[in-house]
C-alpha cells in the first residue's frame, strides 16, 4: 500500500513539524511531492519555491548549501546509488534526476515518474541550460508562472552584480580549484561559473582547449600562460597545498601573484543550479571589492 | 654493446626532455647561474624550477625504484618482486588516502612518515604470508597482489565515503611528476645516496645468502637480520617515491630485468646497474609524456604509462623464470582433516544460506530503526530486497565457484578470480563505456563491461593455449592483464572529470542496483556453474595431482584446462558485470570449505559455492544496513568480513 504509506508519512511529518513548533514545509502544503537525486535539480526546485521532500546525500548537500533544505527533509543515501527503500517510503509524485544517473533511471521509474535533463555535458555551456531548467521544471511542477519569475529575479541579481563588477572587467578571470601545490583544475567556458562570469559582464581567461571539459586537472605551470589574468581560487585549499604554494618559486613568480591579483572563494558547488551560480557571483564580487 | 644501449637510452631521454625544455625557452635565454628568482622571467622560472627539477626527480625516483626492486628480488630470490607486486606501493597509497581524509594534519610535515608506515605494514603482511611458504616467488607475488588489491579496495571505499572528489588524491594515484621547486629532488637525493651505499654494503652478504641457508650458516651469516635490513631499505625507498610522486608501478620490476639482460652477472653489478636502468626507464616515460604535452597533447600522469609497460613486461618475464626459480616450493597445502559426513555439512550450509536469506529479506533497518518489515510495506519492499539478495548470493556463488576451479586447477591456494584479470578487464570495459558514451544506459554498460571481461578472457585463453602452460604462469598472466587494466583505469581517473566518480562508485560494488531480470540471470548462471562443477568432478579431482598424473590417466589436459579457465572466467565476468568487482569472496570461500574438511572435489566445490553465497548475503546485509540510508560498497564489506579470516587461515594451515 504505497499510497497509504506515503500519506501516513506525510501526516507523521506534519505532526512532527507541529510538535517542533515550526511552520509546515512547503512540500506538505501544496503541489507535487518531490524527491531529488541530482543536486542541480534540487537547487532549482528550491529556487522555484518547491523544495524536495527528500534529497540524496542530504548531509553533503547541507555542507555547502546556498539555502538550507527545509526541516524534515529525508535523506535518500548516495546520489549514484540512492536507497530505493527510503525512496519508496517517501512516495514521491516526481523524482528529479539528471543524465549522470541515467544508469539507475529504470529503477527510479518503477517508483515514480522521473524528470531528467542532461545539464552538464562537456563542451556544451551549462549556464543557459540551468537557466532554462527553471522554466522547464516550473512547467512540469504545474506552476508555470514560477519559472519566468525566478529567471527574472536571477537576471536582475546578475545585472546588479554586473554593475558592481564593471570596474574589474578590464582583466579576464581564471577560475580554478587547487588540487595540491602542483596541480589545478580549471573551469572552462562550458562550466556553470564561467556562464555566471559572462552574466556579470566578466570574461573567463581559459578560452583555449575547451576539449579539456569544464574541470580538467592541469599542471600549475599552465598559469604562467595567463600573466594578465586575475586568479580566482574556488574552494577550500588542502593544508599541504597551502604550505607548498607559499614556498613554490613558480607560484610566487607568477605576475598575478606578485601583483596581488589572487582572490579566494569559499567552497562552492560547480555542478549545481542557478542558486549556486548566484552565490558564486556574490562571493566573487565581494572578493574583488575586498582587493580593490 | 651494453654501454651503447644505456647511452642510447640516456640520449633519448635527454632529447625528449629537451623538446619540452626548448618549447619553453630557446637555449640563449636560459637562466645563468647563480639563479636569482627575483630577476628571472616566468619562462626562466618554469625551466629552472619546473622542468629541471622534474627531469632530475625522474632520474632519482627511477633509480630509487630500480634499487628497491633489485634489493627485493635479491633477498626474496624472486625475479617478480618489486614495490608494485609486493603490495608496498598500495600500502603507502592506502595510508596516504586515509590520512588525507581523516587526519590531514598528519600530512603537514610531508607524506613520508605516513607512506612509510603504510608501505611497511603492507609489506610486513605479505612477508608474513610468504614466510610460511618459504618465500616461493609466485605465491609471494600473488599474496602481494592480493594485499595490494585489498588496500586499493579500502582506499576506493574511503574516497567514496568522503563523498567528494579529492583532486590531490586523483593526481597522486596517477603518479604525477610535475614540480614547482627543488624540494622533491633534494629529498630524493638525500635518501638515495645513503641507500646506494647501504646496498653496496649488503651485496656481499646477500650473495652469500644466495648460496643457500646451509652455506650461509656455515659462513657465520645470520639470515633473519640480513633479510629484514634489506627489505627495510627497499620498503623505505619505495615509500619515499610514493610520498614524493605517488604511484609509479613496475619500474622496480623492469630495472633489474634490464640489468640482467644487459649482462650484470654478480649481485653487486645488478644492484648498481638496476638504479641506472630504473632512472632511464622513468626518465624515458616521463620525457615521452613531456614531449607529448609540449606538442599540444594532453598531460597524462607518468604512473599510468609505466603501468602500461608493466603488464607486458610481466608476461615477457614469465618464460624466463624457469631457470631461476625452484618450482617445487610453489606446492600447495597438504590435505588437512576430512569431514566424516560432508553431505551433512553441505546440507547445513544450504540451510544456513536459506535462513540468512529469509532473515535479511524481512529484517533490516528503516528510518525508524531496526526491525522486521511491517506487513503493509511488503508489496513495495519484498521485490526490491529479494532482487538484491538474489543478486548478491548468486554473485557470491559464482565468484566462489570460479575460485574453487582455479585453486583446483593450479593447486595454488592463493588462486582467485581477481587474479585472473577478468575483473580488471571488465572494470576497464565499464570505465571506457562511461567515458565514451554520455549518459550510457544499463544495457550499454552491461555490454561494455562484458566486452572488457571477454577481451581479458580471450587474452588469457590465448596464453593458456600454449603447450607449456604451467598453472602458476597462468595466474601471473592474469595478474599482468589485471595490472594493465588498472593502469589504464588510473589514467582515466586522473585525466577525466566527474564521470570518474561514477566509475569509482561501481568499482566499490553494489547489489541493490541490480534489476530483477539481471538478478534472475545471475541466479541461473550460478546454478549452471554448480551443475558444471559436479559434471567436471573427475577432472577437478585429478588436476591437483599434477600434469603427469593427469596425462597418465588419459586426461586431455590442454582442453580440460582451457575449458575450466573459460568457465571460471565467464562466471567471474558475469558476477562482476552486475555487482562490481567484489574482492576476496572467490578466494575466501574455497579456503573456508577446505578448513571445514571438504576435501574431495564435489563437496569442496559445492561447499565453496554455498559459502560464497553465504558470505555475500552477509556482506549485502551489512552494506545495506550499517549506515542507512547510505548503501555502503558491497566490495568493502565482503573484504572486511573475509580478509582477517583469510589471513588467519593462510597462516595456520601451513604452519601445521
Amino acid at each position: 500500500m504505497v499510497g497509504a504509506c506515503g500519506f501516513s508519512r506525510r501526516a507523521f511529518l506534519a505532526a512532527a513539524c507541529a510538535v517542533a513548533g515550526r511552520a509546515l514545509p512547503a512540500f506538505a502544503a501544496d503541489g507535487l511531492r518531490l524527491a531529488a537525486v541530482d543536486w542541480a535539480m534540487a537547487e532549482t526546485a528550491m529556487a522555484l519555491g518547491h523544495p524536495p521532500a527528500a534529497l540524496a546525500e542530504l548531509i553533503g548537500f547541507r555542507d555547502a548549501a546556498v539555502e538550507p533544505p527545509p526541516q524534515g527533509t529525508i535523506d535518500l543515501g548516495l546520489r549514484g546509488a540512492p536507497n530505493l527503500e527510503a525512496l519508496s517510503l517517501v512516495a514521491p509524485d516526481l523524482i528529479l534526476s539528471s543524465s549522470y544517473y541515467s544508469a539507475i533511471q529504470p529503477r527510479l521509474e518503477r517508483i515514480a515518474p522521473v524528470f531528467t535533463r542532461a545539464l552538464y555535458v562537456a563542451d556544451e555551456p551549462a549556464f543557459p541550460k540551468v537557466m532554462a531548467l527553471l522554466a522547464e521544471l516550473a512547467q512540469r511542477l504545474g506552476d508555470p508562472a514560477a519559472g519566468p519569475r525566478a529567471q527574472a529575479a536571477a537576471q536582475a541579481e546578475f545585472a546588479t552584480l554586473a554593475g558592481r563588477a564593471a570596474g574589474f572587467a578590464d582583466r579576464a578571470c581564471l577560475l580554478f580549484e587547487l588540487g595540491d601545490s602542483r596541480h589545478i583544475r580549471v573551469f572552462g567556458t562550458d562550466s556553470l561559473f564561467s556562464g555566471a562570469l559572462e552574466a556579470m559582464g566578466l570574461r573567463n581567461a581559459w578560452t583555449a582547449r575547451t576539449s579539456f571539459a569544464f574541470a580538467a586537472p592541469v599542471p600549475l605551470e599552465k598559469l604562467a600562460e595567463y600573466p594578465e589574468a586575475r586568479l580566482v581560487i574556488v574552494g577550500r585549499m588542502p593544508p599541504q597545498a597551502e604550505r607548498g604554494l607559499g614556498s613554490a618559486a613558480l607560484w610566487n613568480s607568477l605576475p598575478p601573484v606578485k601583483a596581488g591579483r589572487v582572490h579566494r572563494l569559499p567552497e562552492l558547488r560547480p555542478f549545481a543550479g542557478i542558486p549556486s551560480a548566484l552565490r558564486f557571483a556574490h562571493e566573487l564580487v565581494a572578493a574583488l571589492e575586498g582587493r580593490a | 654493446m651494453n654501454r651503447m644501449i644505456l647511452a642510447a637510452g640516456a640520449v633519448m631521454a635527454l632529447a625528449l626532455w629537451s623538446i619540452a625544455a626548448l618549447s619553453v625557452l630557446p637555449p640563449a635565454a636560459w637562466p645563468t647561474l647563480p639563479w636569482r628568482v627575483d630577476e628571472m622571467t616566468v619562462q626562466q622560472i618554469l625551466l629552472a624550477y619546473g622542468l629541471m627539477p622534474r627531469g632530475v626527480l625522474a632520474l632519482l625516483a627511477g633509480a630509487a625504484l630500480g634499487l628497491a626492486g633489485a634489493l627485493m628480488q635479491a633477498v626474496l630470490r624472486n625475479p617478480l618482486a618489486d614495490p608494485t607486486t609486493l603490495g608496498t606501493a598500495s600500502g603507502a597509497q592506502l595510508a596516504i588516502v586515509a590520512a588525507t581524509i581523516f587526519a590531514p594534519d598528519w600530512l603537514l610535515r610531508g607524506n613520508l612518515p605516513v607512506a612509510l608506515a603504510g608501505a611497511g605494514a603492507a609489506t610486513g603482511l605479505v612477508m608474513a604470508l610468504g614466510a610460511r611458504r618459504s618465500f616461493a616467488p609466485v605465491t609471494v607475488t600473488i599474496a602481494g597482489m592480493l594485499v595490494g588489491l585489498m588496500a586499493s579496495a579500502l582506499a576506493t571505499a574511503m574516497t567514496l565515503a568522503q563523498g567528494h572528489y579529492l583532486l590531490s588524491l586523483v593526481m597522486w594515484n596517477g603518479g604525477a611528476l610535475a614540480q614547482v621547486d627543488w624540494s622533491g629532488s633534494r629529498h630524493m637525493a638525500l635518501a638515495l645516496v645513503p641507500a646506494l651505499l647501504a646496498a653496496a654494503a649488503l651485496a656481499r652478504p646477500l650473495m652469500v645468502m644466495s648460496l643457500g641457508p646451509e652455506g650461509a650458516h656455515g659462513l657465520g651469516l645470520r639470515l633473519a637480520p640480513l633479510r629484514f635490513a634489506t627489505l627495510l631499505l627497499a620498503v623505505a625507498l619505495s615509500a619515499m617515491v610514493s610520498a614524493e610522486i605517488g604511484l609509479v608501478g613496475f619500474v622496480g620490476l623492469a630495472a633489474p630485468a634490464i640489468a640482467r639482460s644487459l649482462g650484470a652477472r654478480t649481485l653487486l653489478q645488478r644492484l648498481m646497474l638496476a638504479p641506472v636502468a630504473g632512472a632511464l626507464v622513468l626518465s624515458l616515460a616521463d620525457g615521452l609524456l613531456l614531449a607529448l604535452a609540449a606538442a599540444g597533447g594532453p598531460s597524462l600522469p607518468t604512473g599510468a604509462l609505466t603501468g602500461l609497460i608493466g603488464g607486458p613486461l610481466l608476461i615477457w618475464l614469465l618464460p624466463r623464470m624457469k631457470a631461476q626459480v625452484p618450482q617445487q616450493t610453489e606446492a600447495g597445502d597438504r590435505r588437512g582433516h576430512r569431514a566424516a559426513y560432508p553431505e551433512r555439512l553441505l546440507a547445513g550450509l544450504g540451510a544456513a544460506c536459506l535462513a540468512l536469506a529469509v532473515l535479511t529479506l524481512f529484517g533490516g533497518r528503516g528510518p525508524d530503526g531496526w526491525g522486521f518489515m511491517p506487513p503493509e510495506l511488503r508489496e513495495t519492499f519484498l521485490p526490491l530486497r529479494a532482487t538484491a539478495i538474489l543478486a548478491a548470493a548468486s554473485a557470491g556463488a559464482l565468484l566462489a565457484g570460479s575460485g574453487a576451479i582455479l585453486q583446483r586447477l593450479t593447486a595454488n591456494p592463493m588462486a582467485a578470480p581477481e587474479v585472473l584479470g577478468v575483473t580488471g578487464g571488465a572494470s576497464l570495459g565499464y570505465a571506457v563505456t562511461v567515458i565514451a558514451v554520455d549518459g550510457a544506459g544499463p544495457l550499454m554498460l552491461a555490454l561494455g563491461t562484458s566486452a572488457g571481461g571477454a577481451l581479458a578472457l580471450a587474452g588469457l585463453a590465448g596464453f593458456a593455449m600454449r603447450a607449456d602452460l604451467s598453472p602458476a604462469r597462468l595466474l601471473l598472466a592474469g595478474l599482468a592483464i589485471g595490472a594493465l587494466a588498472s593502469a589504464v583505469l588510473g589514467a582515466i581517473m586522473a585525466s577525466d572529470d566527474r564521470r570518474a566518480w561514477v566509475i569509482l562508485g561501481w568499482l566499490a560494488g553494489s547489489a541493490s542496483q541490480v534489476a530483477p531480470l539481471g538478478a534472475a540471470a545471475l541466479a541461473g548462471l550460478a546454478l549452471a556453474l554448480l551443475a558444471a562443477l559436479v559434471g567436471a568432478a573427475r577432472w577437478l579431482e585429478i588436476l591437483p595431482l599434477g600434469g603427469e598424473v593427469g596425462r597418465a590417466l588419459g586426461l586431455p589436459l590442454a582442453q580440460v584446462r582451457l575449458g575450466l579457465i573459460l568457465l571460471a572466467g565467464l562466471a567471474t565476468g558475469a558476477a562482476t558485470m552486475l555487482v562490481g568487482p567484489v574482492s576476496f569472496v572467490g578466494l575466501m570461500a574455497p579456503h573456508l570449505a577446505r578448513a571445514m574438511g571438504l576435501a574431495r572435489a564435489v563437496p569442496f566445490c559445492a561447499g565453496s559455492w554455498l559459502l560464497g553465497a553465504l558470505l555475500m548475503l552477509l556482506a549485502a546485509f551489512g552494506a545495506r544496513t550499517a549506515s542507512y540510508p547510505y548503501d555502503l560498497p558491497l566490495g568493502l564489506f565482503a573484504t572486511l568480513i573475509g580478509t582477517p579470516w583469510l589471513f588467519i587461515l593462510l597462516m595456520k594451515r601451513t604452519s601445521a
